[in-house]
């Protein structure tokens, strides 16, 4: 009963945060949205018994990713600071539609399919062993790929972002 | 606790809501900022339907720790791309940069 | 060497065809030894053809040999040779015809420009004939139909120097080609009801009633209009005199002798069928007789003896065509055979004629040669008096069978109205004759320097000439047995049975009367080459002698057809091919692209939120049509 309540209290928080990610006319103010956002889904996944990919979020998204990306805003403020820039695009109205319609539809389809098998309240839990045993034999290959994919898109990023001589 | 819709639902929202915020915003980081909140709503319900359909063989899970980290090595190079872009153009405004056009 | 190695006869020619096309140049004397020895060999050939033919006896007939040409799925073509008493008579016709023009070429046509290209074209042509009379299926026959089409073509411009000759090629392909695709559509039709196009067993299976009677007659009909424009009947017949522009051995080989009795030979290969589809065979007589008594009216005023010659043939062709029509093929082959002797005759005897007066063809600057041309004159009477079938020459016993034949329609007119053509016959024969060779000479150049022309051209007279007088008796039982056949030519062709021959004296008084009258009232005419009376003639009636002069105004009428017609129609097509065809087609769609590009391009907006919107709107659209199709 309780964790339903807190389950409630953190969907509202994630939605809040992401429809503040979204709708936000500061730049940072997204910014520190999307944490909130982020921190949302981690708890989440918590709730689901995953607790490893709850640490994963945190550390990585909400910790490393989200920084990244302040350190390129900070690097890309035109105009003097402080001074709004528009942040809303011409096609505003016409997203609205077309997202809602999205967002209908899924949630439509959601709510009435009958989900077969345990589609019960309770969520299993999920053994960190099961997943490490998962990740590392059956989908080993494809984790050996991602850590090269990582190493290849570092040093892309590096030599985009290098300042050239003289610039 | 709560039944599987729930997290489906609350996925949705979230998808569409960054959906949104690629559509409608200006500011090239901005549109990240939507991408990265679909791909969260994504692992979302990737691992909801893990959880409650599958714990087995939790495929979804492993689905959801590949999506965090092509994630992570996409946001470095877009990132890379804004900066450049932004040295070259002193513009982060994606309206602004409409040259490859008829 | 028997029957079934006859397709021997057809091949020796055709591949020396291909020898003296590629080397005739360089051979000593341009090759025309090997031409002769080619044919000659086949006229050899045909003798022990025809020896092992009869050897086998009747109960054999006929002979066929075929290989396997085509099997594929349902499709089986099977290519061979049919030989029966009826190929018999062709190939012995075309080989010892074909042995005679090519001796007489040697002499006629030395020193002439492209030699060795003139005996090429006549092998081939030989060649062609045989293999058509020996087909045993309607596609070769078709494929041997119009390689003989071509080679007379080819011959008949062969001087293409002259504007009139190319034009005269033009005319004989062009008006036989109209016939060729009715042949053509026969041929399809007959298929597709009988699935095959073996002919013998198409026969069998129209006896046997699986073709319906309609059907047969239509497709019966569009073969007969081949037969029509191959052998140059009414209306079709345009084109025949028109081909005497060819070099005359050419006109005594093709158009005399062999190509033009194609269409004969084919109407009587498959008369079986005609017989069967109901009125069919009045068709045939009616062309016929309509031919006979038009062409015979043409010749009575032509002045050149080889358009004589020419209108004659086409009447003699309605001869055998009225013959074919009255179910009688024997008789039609048996005047094929001694026709193709007389009229090959007469053709080189003019040749010769020509080539002694230096190509002087009109009858008012010749006459009075006989003193001068001893032998061709006596081997041209002898063929005059067989076309105007005079007993006891070749023609009058032909001829004289198909007048019994037309017994066979009931009233008569079809007697009465084949006898007055015999006597237009045998009028414009004696004119022909008189005026040529009798009386006094009308040009006293021409006359100084004409003399008798060498053995090369004079031996082939002489042979066709003692076929002209005798080859009539074969009609005879007594002479048909004696010959190795079972019979007289009645006996050995037939169509349900055989039937002896019986003199009759009855018929015999009218063919007198015929040819009496006939040569009567030309000589009386025209006596001592005088034209006083038949100038006073004409001008007796002036419009009946423009119409005839003008032959009917036929070609006339073809030609406006064309002018305003075909012409007026090619207009109206070139018109939809430039304005619609291309304009709007091929322009219009091309602009359209271009057009729809000139729009589309606004698409690339550079603007990658637009690109976004693009994609999302993609993915709600489809989400939405899947959703609706699932239900």
């Amino acid at each position: 009963m309780a964790t339903e309540v807190l389950w409630w209290i953190f969907a509202v928080l994630i939605v809040a945060a992401s429809a503040g990610v979204v709708f936000s006319r500061s730049v940072i103010h997204s910014a520190i949205f999307f944490i909130g956002s982020l921190a949302g889904v981690g708890a989440m996944y918590a709730f689901l018994n995953v607790e490893f990919l709850a640490l994963v979020q945190f550390l990585i998204y909400a910790g490393a990713v989200t920084v990244l990306i302040l350190l390129a805003l900070m690097l890309t403020r035109s105009g003097a600071t402080g001074s709004p820039e528009k942040t809303d695009g011409p096609q505003k109205p016409f997203a609205i539609i077309v997202c809602g319609t999205l967002m209908g539809i899924l949630i439509a389809v959601a709510v009435h399919t009958t989900w077969p098998g345990n589609a019960s309240d309770k969520p299993t839990g999920i053994a960190i062993d099961a997943i490490s045993n998962r990740l590392f034999l059956d989908y080993g290959a494809p984790f050996i790929i991602a850590s090269a994919l990582l190493l290849v898109a570092l040093v892309g990023a590096i030599i985009l972002a290098r300042q050239e001589e003289g610039e | 606790m709560v039944p599987l819709s729930n997290y489906l639902v609350l996925s949705a929202i979230i998808f569409a809501l960054g959906a949104y915020g690629v559509l409608a915003r200006r500011n090239a980081v901005l549109i990240l900022f939507g991408v990265e909140l679909m791909l969260n709503a994504v692992s979302l319900n990737f691992v909801a339907f893990a959880a409650y359909l599958d714990p087995n063989r939790i495929t979804g899970a492993i689905f959801a720790v590949f999506v965090i980290i092509v994630a992570a090595a996409e946001v470095a190079l877009a990132l890379a791309i804004i900066i450049r872009l932004f040295r070259n153009r002193a513009t982060a405004n994606v309206d602004e940069v409409a040259t490859l056009k008829w | 060497m028997g029957a079934q190695q006859a397709w021997l006869l057809a091949a020796i020619p055709a591949g020396m065809f291909l020898v003296l096309a590629l080397f005739g140049r360089y051979l000593p004397r341009k090759g025309d030894f090997l031409g002769v020895l080619a044919i000659g060999t086949s006229f050899v050939l045909f003798f022990f053809v025809l020896h092992d033919f009869l050897h086998v006896g009747a109960g054999n007939w006929p002979i066929t040999t075929s290989i396997d040409w085509s099997d594929v799925g349902n499709f089986h073509l099977r290519q061979g040779i049919y030989v029966d008493p009826i190929t018999i008579v062709m190939l012995g016709v075309v080989t010892s015809v074909g042995l005679m023009v090519n001796i007489f070429s040697v002499g006629y046509m030395r020193g002439e420009a492209r030699y060795y290209w003139f005996f090429a074209v006549l092998q081939l042509f030989v060649g062609s004939m045989l293999m058509l009379v020996m087909a045993d299926n309607l596609l070769l026959l078709y494929m041997c139909w119009e390689l003989v089409g071509l080679c007379s073509f080819l011959l008949i411009g062969f001087y293409w120097e002259k504007r009139s000759a190319t034009e005269a090629a033009k005319k004989s392909f062009i008006t036989t080609r109209i016939g060729d695709v009715g042949l053509l559509i026969g041929i399809i039709l007959l298929w597709k009801a009988t699935g095959t196009f073996n002919i013998q067993d198409i026969i069998h299976q129209a006896q046997a009633g699986h073709i319906g009677h309609t059907y047969l007659f239509v497709s019966v009909m569009c073969i007969f209009l081949g037969c029509m424009g191959k052998s140059a009947q009414v209306p079709f017949h345009v084109w025949l005199p028109d081909a005497m522009e060819g070099p005359t051995p050419v006109s005594a080989l093709i158009h005399a002798a062999t190509m033009v009795v194609a269409g004969v030979y084919l109407c009587a290969r498959l008369l079986p069928l005609f017989e069967i589809a109901d009125g069919a065979l009045l068709v045939v007589t009616i062309v016929g007789l309509v031919t006979a008594v038009l062409t015979g009216f043409m010749a009575l005023v032509q002045t050149d003896i080889k358009k004589v010659l020419a209108y004659s043939t086409i009447g003699q062709l309605g001869f055998m065509f009225v013959a074919l029509g009255c179910g009688r093929p024997d008789v039609a082959m048996f005047h094929l055979m001694t026709h193709a002797f007389f009229k090959s005759l007469l053709f080189l005897g003019s040749g010769s004629v020509i080539h002694a007066t230096h190509h002087n063809q009109e009858m008012d600057k010749l006459g009075g040669l006989w003193k001068k041309m001893p032998i061709t004159g006596t081997t041209f009477l002898a063929g005059c008096l067989a076309l105007a079938g005079v007993i006891p020459f070749a023609g009058f016993w032909s001829k004289d069978e198909i007048l019994h034949a037309t017994e066979t329609w009931s009233g008569g007119w079809v007697f009465i109205l084949l006898s007055f053509a015999a006597v237009l016959t045998a009028f414009y024969t004696t004119r022909l004759f008189i005026r040529t060779f009798m009386g006094e000479h009308m040009d006293d150049e021409v006359y100084e320097h004409t003399h008798e022309s060498g053995f090369t051209m004079t031996f082939p007279l002489i042979f066709l000439g003692i076929l002209a007088t005798v080859s009539g008796f074969v009609v005879w039982h007594g002479v048909g047995t004696a010959l190795g056949f079972p019979g007289g030519i009645t006996e050995f062709i037939f169509l349900h049975e055989p039937e002896r021959y019986h003199f009759e004296w009855a018929l015999l008084g009218a063919s007198v009367l015929i040819f009496g009258i006939g040569i009567f009232s030309a000589a009386w005419l025209y006596w001592g080459n005088s034209t006083e009376k038949s100038t006073r003639l004409a001008q007796w009636n002036p419009g009946l002698y423009q119409l005839l002069v003008h032959n009917f105004y036929f070609d006339d009428l073809y030609q406006a057809v064309i002018d305003r017609g075909l012409l007026g129609f090619a207009f109206v097509v070139a018109w939809f091919d430039r304005y619609v065809v291309n304009d709007t087609g091929i322009d219009g769609s091309a602009q359209a692209t271009r057009y729809s590009g000139f729009i589309m391009k606004y698409a690339q907006s550079g603007r990658v939120p637009n690109y976004a919107m693009g994609i999302a709107l993609g993915l709600v659209g489809l989400t939405i049509a899947g959703l609706v199709v699932r239900g």
